[in-house]
C-alpha cells in the first residue's frame, strides 16, 4: 500500500536502512512529500530556516551561497537518497545557503520534531548526521566525501557510549558579576582555562565568557577591559547533566554554536566541557600523539605509537579538515618519530667525528605524506679536513644510518626501492660532494640528473646542523641564477606529464594492467602541480620545500602563481583529499595503498572539481611553454 | 409531527456542521486540502454504493502521507463479478466492515474545511452526498477541485509543457499521472488513488502560480465542478478563446 513505497525507500538508503523495521515504520507514518520543478528555489539563503529534513526520492538538488561579493559558489549537489536542510533545522538561524532543484524533484519531509525524536531516541541516526553535520569548518568540497566515509569507522560509538561526567574534570572557574573584562582574562590565564563562570549577587551561575568572546566581543571590537564583564558574558548558560552522553553534549555545541557547556552534577555546577574534551575522549588528538611519541627512549616503544598515525588521518578525514591541515598535521607526526629515531641512534654510536645532518626530500621533504610512505632521505655531513676523519666519519654515518634505515623500518617508513637513502653511501656524502652533486645536474641535464633534481631539490633539513643543508641550499640558488637552460629542462618535463582533459567526456584512464580504467590521482593529479610550482620556485629562489608554502611565498614573487593561486591551492588540497579519502579506504580494508581511483565512483562535484582541476594544469602548463619556448621541444 | 421534524433536524446538524465558507483570498499553496478517491459497486446511482473509501491530506503541495485514510464500507448492495476484478476486494472481506455511516463520519472529521480535491468528482460526490444526505440530511458543503478541469485548463495554457504536448489517449487518472511521471506503483485502491490524485494535484500548482492562478478563489473558478470550472477565463485572456 501507500506506506509500503515509503517504507521501501527509507529501506534502502543510510542511516535509515540502519533503523529497526518499526521505527522506520514510524518514520513513514509522519513523513509528507513535496514536488519541486525543475528550477525552483527549495529553500533560499537567507530566507526562513528549514521546517524539515527532506530526503529525496527522486531527481536532484543544487546547494550555492551567495558570497560577501555577490557571486553564487555552488558548494555541492545531493542526489537521491540523500537530505538536505538538517544544519538550519537544528540551528535555529536563517538558512544559510540556496537549494534549488536541477531537476523535477520529489522530496520526502520528516519534521523537525520528528527529527529531534529520532536524534534523541536513535544513536545511529544521530551519528549519521553529526558525522555528516559536525563541523562548518570544512573546506565546501570535503563536505560529501566526509559524509560518504563517515559509516566506515565505529570508532566514535565511544561517543554513545561515555557520560558526560566521565570526562569533564575541568575545575569551574568563576569570578563575581561585578568584574571587569580584564578580571576574566587575568583569571582564566592564570588558571590555565579556557572559559570563566560569572556568579550573580546570589552566587549562582548568570553567564559564561569563553577564550572566543575576548577575542570576537574585545579584541576584535577594540572594546575596553575595563567594563564589566556582564557585557561580553553569554546567557543563556547551556548546561548538560553529568549522566547525560558525550553525543548530547555535542548536539547541544552544534545547536547553539558553542564549545563550553556547563556541567551540572546533583543539581549542582560541577564542571566545563569543551570541544576539546571531546576531541581527547575519542583518543586521536594529535596533541596526545605527538607528547607519546616524544617520550620514546626506544625503537621499540615507537613501533606501537608509529602505528597511530595512520588512524589520525582517518580520524582527521572524518572531522572534515582540510587536506592543507591534514598533511601538515602527518608531517609534524612524522617528523617527530623521524627525529626520535635519530635521537635514539646518536645516543646509541655517540658523538659523531663531525657535524652531520639528516635531510628528507620527496613528499617527506615537501611535507606532503598523508600515510607512511618510503623512506626517501640522505645525510649531509661537514667537510672533512684529513683522511683518519674522513675515514672516522665514513664508518660512524655507515652504522648510524643503517640502523637508522631499520629502526624507521620497524616504524612503518618501507625502504626505498630505488635506494634514495643515507644508508646508500652515494646519498651519504661531505657538503663539497653534494655541491658537485648539484652543480653537475644542474650543467649538465642529462635525463637521470633531472631525475635526481626532482627528488633532491624539494630537501628539507630534519635533525642535526641545519646549517650544513642551509648552505647547499643557498649554493642551489646561485647555481640556478641565470640557468634557463636547466630550468628549461625541467619546464619540459612539466609540460610533458599532460593531464587526462578528455576526463568525463571519455576518460583517459590508465588503458590496460591491474589498474584498467582507473585513474592515477599522483601522476595526473598531484605531481603536475607540485612540479610545476617548483619549477616557478627554484626559478625565483623559493625556499620552502612545501607546496603550498611555495605558492604562498609566489604570490607575490611570480605573475602566474599571483593570479591562479587559490585555484592552484584548492586543486592541490582536493586532489590530496581525495588521494587521502581513497587510501584510508584501503587501509581499512586491509589493502595495499595505491593512487589508483576509479573516476566512476566519483561524486558529480568531485568529477566536476577534478575536471577543473585538469583544466588549471593544462593551462598553466600552456603557460609554461610559452614562457620557456625556446626550450620545449 | 413538528417537534419530530426538529428532533431530526437537531440531531442532523449536532452530527455535522456544514464546512465553513472559504476565504478566496487565501493563497494557493497555503490551503489545506483533501484529495479523495471512492470505489464503487458501479456507477448507477440508484443500485450501486460506495465500497471504500481512501483520502489524503495536504497543504499547498505538501502532501501528508502519514494522514492516509482507507476505509472499507460494508455495502448495501451486492459486489458485482466485475467489480471484484476491478478492485480485488472480495465480499467476504467487506463484510466485517463497518457501515457506511460510520466510515462517512470519519471522513467528515477529516474534510473539516478543507477543499476536496479528485478525479471526476463528481461521481464519487454523487454517492457520498446520496448517503450524506440519507444519513445526516444535508450534503457536503467542502469546496471542490476536479483535477480533469484544472488539466484541461492547464492543457490549453501550457502547450510546450511535455505533459500536454498531446490530448490525453485515455481519459484516466493513470494517464495523467504517467504524463507527469508519477510513479504508479501496485494496487488500484481507494488510498492509491487519492494519492496519485494528490500528487497530480501537487505537479499541477507550480503550473497554474505560472499561469497567473494565486488565491483559492481563482483556483475554484477554475477547477470546481459546481462553479462550471473549466470556463473561466483570466482577464485579457478572453479574446484569445
Amino acid at each position: 500500500m501507500l506506506f509500503e513505497d515509503v517504507i521501501d525507500f527509507f529501506k534502502n538508503i543510510p542511516p535509515f536502512q540502519f533503523l529497526e523495521e518499526a521505527v522506520i515504520r514510524d518514520i513513514a507514518g509522519s513523513v509528507s512529500m513535496e514536488f519541486y520543478p525543475k528550477g525552483s528555489v527549495i529553500l533560499r539563503q537567507d530566507g526562513p530556516a528549514s521546517d524539515s529534513l527532506r530526503i529525496i526520492k527522486k531527481g536532484g538538488v543544487k546547494i550555492s551561497m551567495r558570497s560577501g561579493t555577490n557571486e553564487d559558489v555552488d558548494l555541492d549537489y545531493r542526489g537521491e537518497g540523500e537530505s538536505f536542510g538538517l544544519v538550519s533545522l537544528v540551528g535555529k538561524e536563517k538558512q544559510k545557503t540556496t537549494i534549488v532543484a536541477i531537476d523535477d524533484t520529489v522530496c520526502y519531509l520528516l519534521d523537525k520534531q520528528k527529527v529531534f525524536s529520532l536524534i534523541e531516541s536513535q544513536p545511529t541516526f544521530t551519528e549519521f548526521f553529526l558525522q555528516s553535520h559536525f563541523t562548518k569548518y570544512m573546506d565546501k568540497t570535503c563536505r560529501e566525501m566526509r559524509s560518504k566515509s563517515s559509516f566506515q569507522g565505529s570508532s566514535d560509538h565511544i561517543l554513545l557510549t561515555t557520560q558526560v561526567g566521565e570526562i569533564a574534570n575541568n575545575d569551574v572557574i568563576s569570578i563575581e558579576d561585578g568584574s571587569t573584562i580584564q578580571d576574566a582574562a587575568l583569571a582564566m590565564s592564570k588558571h590555565k582555562v579556557s572559559s570563566v563562570v560569572i556568579l550573580g549577587s546570589d552566587a549562582l551561575p548568570c553567564g559564561i565568557v569563553t577564550d572566543r568572546d575576548l577575542r570576537e566581543k574585545v579584541v576584535a571590537k577594540g572594546r575596553d577591559v575595563r567594563e564589566t564583564v556582564k557585557n561580553i558574558m553569554n546567557l543563556p548558560l547551556i548546561r548538560v547533566d553529568a549522566k547525560d552522553y558525550c553525543f548530547e553534549a555535542v548536539l547541544k555545541m552544534l545547536k547553539y554554536n558553542i564549545h563550553h557547556l556547563l556541567v551540572i552534577k546533583d543539581g549542582a555546577l560541577k564542571s566545563v566541557i569543551t570541544n576539546h574534551d571531546i576531541l581527547l575522549l575519542q583518543g586521536k588528538s594529535p596533541l596526545s600523539l605527538a607528547k607519546d611519541i616524544d617520550s620514546q627512549q626506544t625503537i621499540k616503544g615507537l613501533i606501537p605509537v608509529s602505528r597511530k598515525i595512520n588512524s589520525i588521518v582517518g580520524f582527521l578525514l572524518k572531522e572534515g579538515a582540510r587536506a592543507g591541515n591534514i598533511i601538515k598535521i602527518v608531517s609534524e607526526l612524522n617528523d617527530r618519530l623521524v627525529k626520535r629515531v635519530l635521537d635514539i641512534a646518536e645516543r646509541k654510536f655517540g658523538p659523531s667525528p663531525v657535524p652531520w645532518c639528516w635531510v628528507v626530500f620527496g613528499s617527506e621533504g615537501r611535507g606532503e605524506q598523508i600515510f607512511k610512505t618510503d623512506q626517501d632521505n640522505a645525510l649531509i655531513y661537514a667537510d672533512t679536513t684529513s683522511a683518519m676523519q674522513e675515514e672516522a666519519a665514513h664508518k660512524y654515518f655507515s652504522d648510524l644510518t643503517a640502523f637508522v634505515k631499520d629502526g624507521l623500518e620497524q616504524c612503518g617508513f618501507p625502504p626505498c626501492p630505488a635506494h634514495y637513502m643515507a644508508s646508500n653511501p652515494q646519498w651519504r656524502q661531505p657538503l663539497r660532494t653534494w655541491r658537485k652533486y648539484f652543480s653537475d645536474w644542474v650543467t649538465r641535464p642529462t635525463a637521470e640528473a633531472i631525475l635526481n633534481s626532482l627528488i633532491f631539490f624539494d630537501f628539507r633539513p630534519l635533525y642535526g646542523d641545519f646549517s650544513l643543508a642551509e648552505d647547499l641550499r643557498s649554493y642551489l640558488a646561485e647555481l640556478l641564477e641565470g640557468q634557463e637552460v636547466f630550468l628549461g629542462y625541467l619546464a619540459n618535463t612539466v609540460v610533458h606529464n599532460r593531464p587526462p582533459l578528455g576526463f568525463l567526456k571519455s576518460f583517459v584512464v590508465e588503458k590496460s594492467g591491474e589498474h584498467k580504467d582507473e585513474l592515477n590521482l599522483k601522476i595526473k593529479g598531484i605531481m603536475p602541480l607540485v612540479d610545476i610550482v617548483r619549477l616557478f620556485a627554484l626559478e625565483r629562489d623559493v625556499r620552502d620545500s612545501s607546496t603550498l608554502g611555495r605558492i604562498a611565498e609566489l604570490r607575490n614573487k611570480h605573475t602566474i602563481i599571483r593570479e591562479h593561486a587559490d585555484e592552484i591551492e584548492h586543486s592541490f588540497e582536493f586532489i590530496t583529499l581525495l588521494t587521502a579519502h581513497h587510501q584510508a579506504k584501503l587501509l581499512e580494508e586491509g589493502k595495499a595503498i595505491d593512487n589508483f581511483i576509479n573516476p566512476n565512483n566519483l561524486s558529480n562535484l568531485e568529477k566536476k572539481t577534478i575536471k577543473d582541476a585538469f583544466q588549471l594544469i593544462a593551462g598553466l602548463q600552456d603557460s609554461i611553454v610559452e614562457l620557456y619556448k625556446a626550450f620545449i621541444w | 409531527m413538528v417537534n419530530g421534524m426538529m428532533g431530526l433536524f437537531q440531531y442532523c446538524r449536532n452530527k455535522i456542521r456544514p464546512a465553513a465558507r472559504i476565504n478566496e483570498k487565501i493563497p494557493v499553496e497555503k490551503v489545506r486540502y483533501v484529495a479523495i478517491d471512492t470505489e464503487l459497486t458501479g456507477l448507477d446511482e440508484r443500485k450501486d454504493s460506495i465500497v471504500s473509501v481512501g483520502a489524503v491530506r495536504m497543504v499547498g503541495g505538501r502532501i501528508d502521507i502519514g494522514s492516509s485514510f482507507y476505509r472499507l464500507v460494508r455495502p448495501d448492495s451486492e459486489l458485482t463479478a466485475a467489480s471484484i476484478v476491478i478492485h480485488e476486494i472480495t465480499p467476504s472481506e467487506v463484510m466485517e466492515k463497518p457501515d457506511i455511516s460510520e466510515v462517512l463520519e470519519e471522513f467528515i472529521g477529516l474534510c473539516g474545511n478543507d477543499v476536496i480535491v479528485g478525479y471526476c468528482l463528481s461521481i464519487d460526490m454523487s454517492f457520498i452526498n446520496r448517503e450524506m444526505k440519507r444519513i445526516f440530511c444535508r450534503p457536503l458543503t467542502n469546496e471542490m477541485l476536479d483535477v480533469r478541469l484544472l488539466w484541461d485548463w492547464l492543457s490549453k495554457r501550457h502547450t510546450n509543457h511535455k505533459a500536454f504536448s498531446m490530448p490525453l489517449r485515455e481519459q484516466s487518472l493513470y494517464e495523467m499521472g504517467k504524463r507527469l511521471d508519477i510513479m504508479l506503483s501496485g494496487a488500484h485502491n481507494a488510498v492509491m488513488d487519492a494519492f496519485i490524485t494528490a500528487q497530480v494535484f501537487q505537479r499541477l500548482i507550480p503550473l497554474l502560480l505560472e499561469s497567473g492562478i494565486r488565491r483559492i478563489g481563482d483556483l475554484l473558478n477554475i477547477g470546481s465542478p459546481e462553479r462550471g470550472g473549466g470556463r473561466f477565463k483570466l482577464g485579457g485572456e478572453a479574446s484569445n478563446f
